[in-house]
């Protein structure tokens, strides 16, 4: 039946067999010697990849079929292919990494038997997410295995290893690296852990909550880099605007040094910060229990901070924005100190 | 079986072709750039876009070598950040001998610099319009577009369109190599053809047009249609454009305004003949059968029956093609350098220009806007791209503003359909259509009314009416041109600005009262909101 279709010599577990052949080859072999047999076994590889990728996405004269993708998928994860061609993955040429990498975000998603055997196999395999991470620290490594990290924390039990990994910490830095497009990267990667799997997040930030937002302010949202900052500032308004974090948003809004710090991005001459700024600050102010200290900040600088809303604008017109702003306002302008 | 085998020797060709490349120029063997800004030397601007500007520097410690860096003003800049990251992604990671990628790109303070190799010869647009403005000799068109037919089987082979095929995307260096560029952070972003200068000739006010336009002529008529039902089939249009470009100078239909050329651009097939009436009837068997049928076979409506990028590579007309030493000897020969072209270009548009670079930002901003948000947006122009229906009575643009006004909040497409047909015929028979409109509203889409459409309806209605005094404005243009073909050149020019000074004037009391109108209507529905809402 599926030859109807695809009338192919090699069946698509052929397919996985023969490439995960070559990747055990290439493992094995030594980095540098680069002789003719070597380059032949290369190449040959290359085409495995490119093949697997065009089972699994289909090519311009084919749709993919949806038996050949979870033979090919089921075959892939029988055995320690994903290990192999991720620790293999230095030694391709840029052509196949790329080509490798969008196999390993489509298997990601694929099922077989309504099942998402990746999510089994990265289980048992979890610590290939330590290799991916690590790969932000490679320059040519980092785009790569940070694409192929995006897809794996798909699966909610590895967002949840890479949480709770020692790994967390280094994002910060990650996040800054010079290279723009791998800083970018690791932002986009950081955003997603903290922010697809509702409760896992709330539990991580729960439990990890004075560790990290010391760094995530210090590092993040006082960081010297305006891209840093203000990729920050949203994601912190993201996170804290997030009904499953509510409990970790209240404790932010009734701390001095978080609201010290938020007014002080309120103050930049960017717009755009400005904007993400507000959207946390205005927590803060509703917040229905203000700590004494919180109002007294919020008083002594009620002047600055209302003439500041005068003329505080978005670009477009934003009904809910101005709305929001009206509320500050008020609750700004009717604020007593509190206590003694 | 034969088939299959076929097949996968294709498959292994091809293989083995795109395996050759990243060989030469692997990630890990290419120069490391320095991620800091003090080791570049900035020595020229060459270019400047909305929240862009382009430089040409050298890197210090790499022996001087010289550099082009786009410093991109991420504050100033609408794009949603996601995508920046995923166009810096894939600037980095695509590696082709005919794409221009970048060095490294690093933030400085609220800039992304984006370090790129410098081609010195610069877009073949600022080459066309400081050297060949009738269009360049087609053995040299056939190199360049076989290069870019390079480019674009390898980006198409990744799944990346490029959107943006046009001359003035397309690079050159003093070698003679050529580079599809300005994809990803700059697709939008950044318009290097600020070269076009002062009007020369009675049809190039069309050419000012053009730039205020940036890429609707380069648009296949299935991405003016919707936003979402368009392919890699579409970069083979806008190549078919760049191909007519490079022939004759500019774009088709450049001397209407863009939205006509949209609307012009669905309704029928392209021809040679399209420019003789501007061009003197000797041009017309300047091109080889070979080169038109290369273009018509691009320019095909339906997107399906367009060749792809590595099937156009096998047409005869690329088999006597020539190497890049042609495009030394015959394109780069006495060709003034970039910075001259540029500082050239900003100076003629100086005097002349001030109010309409405005307009221009403007406009380039709202073609922004449409490409980065996919959405809606896109279809709201749609309502004046729609096609014309040959059978159909019309009359000028009044008519149709009123209707235009009336349609506000309504089923945008459908009415906007035959609006459009309506105010664009009168333009349709100047240029002789073919007339084979094919109705293309059928994928009109109920839009819940709301506020900001209606407001959406009313903003691009603006601007039609922006767009159709231009067109009136051209037409006028277009007839005297021909009857005074005696006059010289400086009155020509004297008469040309006086003209555009009064459309200026008009236009802009005309945009005072629109916008009045506007302000009142959007009073008038956030009132009837709010009563709704109360």
């Amino acid at each position: 039946m599926k030859s109807l279709f695809k009338p192919k010599p090699r069946t698509p577990v052929d397919v996985v067999r023969q490439t995960r052949d070559l990747l055990i080859y290439t493992d094995r072999s030594p980095e540098t010697k680069e002789s003719k047999r070597e380059e032949k076994q290369m190449l040959e590889l290359s085409k495995n990849v490119r093949e697997l990728k065009s089972i699994l996405y289909g090519n311009s004269e084919s749709e993919p079929v949806a038996e050949a993708c979870a033979q090919l998928t089921q075959e892939f994860f029988r055995e320690n292919t994903l290990r192999l061609l991720i620790n293999c993955l230095p030694k391709l040429n840029l052509e196949t990494r790329k080509d490798a990498t969008q196999v390993v975000a489509n298997l990601q998603r694929q099922q077989v038997q309504s099942r998402l055997i990746a999510s089994d196999y990265l289980e048992a395999n979890i610590d290939l997410m330590d290799i991916l991470i690590a790969g932000y620290e490679n320059t040519d490594m980092a785009l790569h295995y940070g694409a192929m990290l995006r897809e794996c924390i798909r699966h909610q039990s590895v967002a949840k290893y890479v949480l709770e990994s020692q790994h967390m910490k280094k994002f910060f830095d990650y996040i800054q690296l010079p290279n723009f497009d791998i800083a970018a990267d690791a932002a986009a990667t950081f955003k997603e852990l903290l922010t697809r799997h509702k409760s896992t997040v709330a539990e991580f930030l729960s439990k990890n909550y004075d560790w990290f937002f010391a760094e995530y302010n210090l590092k993040l949202l006082e960081s010297t880099n305006y891209i840093t900052r203000r990729q920050a500032v949203k994601l912190l308004g993201d996170i804290l605007l997030d009904r499953s974090n509510s409990a970790v948003m209240t404790r932010y809004v009734s701390s001095r040094d978080n609201l010290r710090i938020v007014m002080n991005l309120l103050r930049e001459s960017s717009k755009s910060i400005q904007l993400e700024a507000f959207h946390v600050f205005k927590l803060f102010v509703a917040n229905q229990n203000k700590p004494a200290d919180i109002v007294g900040i919020l008083v002594t600088n009620r002047s600055k901070l209302l003439r500041l809303f005068a003329d505080f604008k978005t670009d477009k017109e934003d009904g809910q924005f101005e709305a929001d702003k009206a509320h500050v306002v008020r609750e700004i302008a009717a604020l007593e100190p509190k206590g003694p | 079986m034969k088939l299959s085998r076929l097949n996968s020797l294709r498959r292994v060709q091809s293989g083995e072709l795109i395996m050759k490349f990243p060989d030469d120029q692997d990630e890990s063997k290419r120069p490391q750039f320095p991620l800091d800004s003090s080791c570049y030397k900035i020595i020229d601007e060459i270019g400047v876009g909305v929240s862009a500007v382009v430089y040409k520097a050298i890197c210090i410690p790499m022996n001087s070598a010289v550099v082009a860096i786009k410093a991109i003003d991420l504050d100033r800049s609408r794009a949603d950040f996601d995508d920046i990251r995923r166009e810096a992604k894939i600037l980095s990671l695509l590696s082709h001998p005919n794409i221009l990628n970048a060095h490294c790109s690093f933030t400085v303070d609220r800039r992304l610099w984006v370090v790129m190799p410098f081609m010195s010869a610069g877009s073949l647009q600022s080459i066309i319009t400081s050297s060949f403005p009738d269009g360049l000799p087609e053995p040299c068109i056939a190199v360049v577009l076989r290069e870019i037919l390079h480019a674009l089987t390898y980006l198409h082979d990744q799944g990346h369109l490029h959107r943006d095929i046009k001359a003035g995307n397309i690079l050159m260096d003093s070698n003679g190599s050529v580079k599809l560029a300005d994809f990803g952070v700059s697709a939008s972003i950044f318009e290097a053809n600020s070269t076009q200068g002062v009007p020369i000739s009675p049809s190039s006010t069309s050419m000012m047009l053009k730039e205020i336009a940036g890429t609707p002529y380069w648009m296949a008529p299935e991405v003016i249609h919707s936003h979402n039902g368009y392919s890699l089939k579409a970069d083979i249009w806008s190549f078919g454009i760049t191909a007519l470009e490079l022939a004759h100078g500019r774009p088709p239909l450049s001397h209407l305004p863009p939205s006509k050329s949209l609307l012009l651009k669905i309704t029928r097939r392209f021809r040679f003949s399209d420019y003789e009436n501007q061009q003197n009837s000797n041009n017309k068997n300047k091109f080889s059968k070979g080169f038109k049928e290369l273009v018509a076979s691009c320019l095909d409506q339906e997107p399906s029956r367009r060749p792809c990028a590595d099937k156009l590579l096998k047409h005869p007309f690329f088999r006597n093609c020539k190497g890049p030493d042609l495009l030394i000897k015959t394109v780069l020969q006495g060709l003034p350098s970039v910075e001259e072209r540029f500082k050239l270009g900003k100076l003629q548009r100086l005097p002349s220009m001030k109010m309409e670079e405005e307009d221009e930002e403007e406009i380039e901003k709202e073609i922004i806007k449409q490409r980065r948000i996919s959405g809606w947006n896109f279809k709201e122009d749609g309502l004046e791209l729609e096609p014309v229906f040959p059978g159909e009575n019309c009359e000028e643009d009044e008519c149709s503003i009123i209707k235009q006004v009336r349609f506000g909040g309504e089923s945008i497409m459908e009415k906007g359909s035959r609006d459009s047909s309506e105010c664009c015929s009168g333009v349709s028979d100047l240029s002789s259509p073919t007339g084979n409109g094919r109705r293309g509203g059928g994928e009109a889409e109920e839009e819940a009314v709301d506020r900001e459409s209606i407001m959406g309806g009313l903003v691009a209605l603006k601007r039609s009416l922006d767009e159709q005094r231009r067109a009136v404005g051209s037409l006028i243009e277009l007839i005297e041109g021909e009857k005074g073909g005696e006059m010289s050149r400086e009155e020509q020019i004297g008469r040309l600005m006086e003209k555009m000074t009064r459309e200026l004037e008009n236009e802009r009391k005309r945009n005072f009262e629109l916008e009045m109108e506007l302000e009142f209507l959007g009073l008038q529905i956030s009132a009837a909101h709010n009563t709704g809402a109360a």
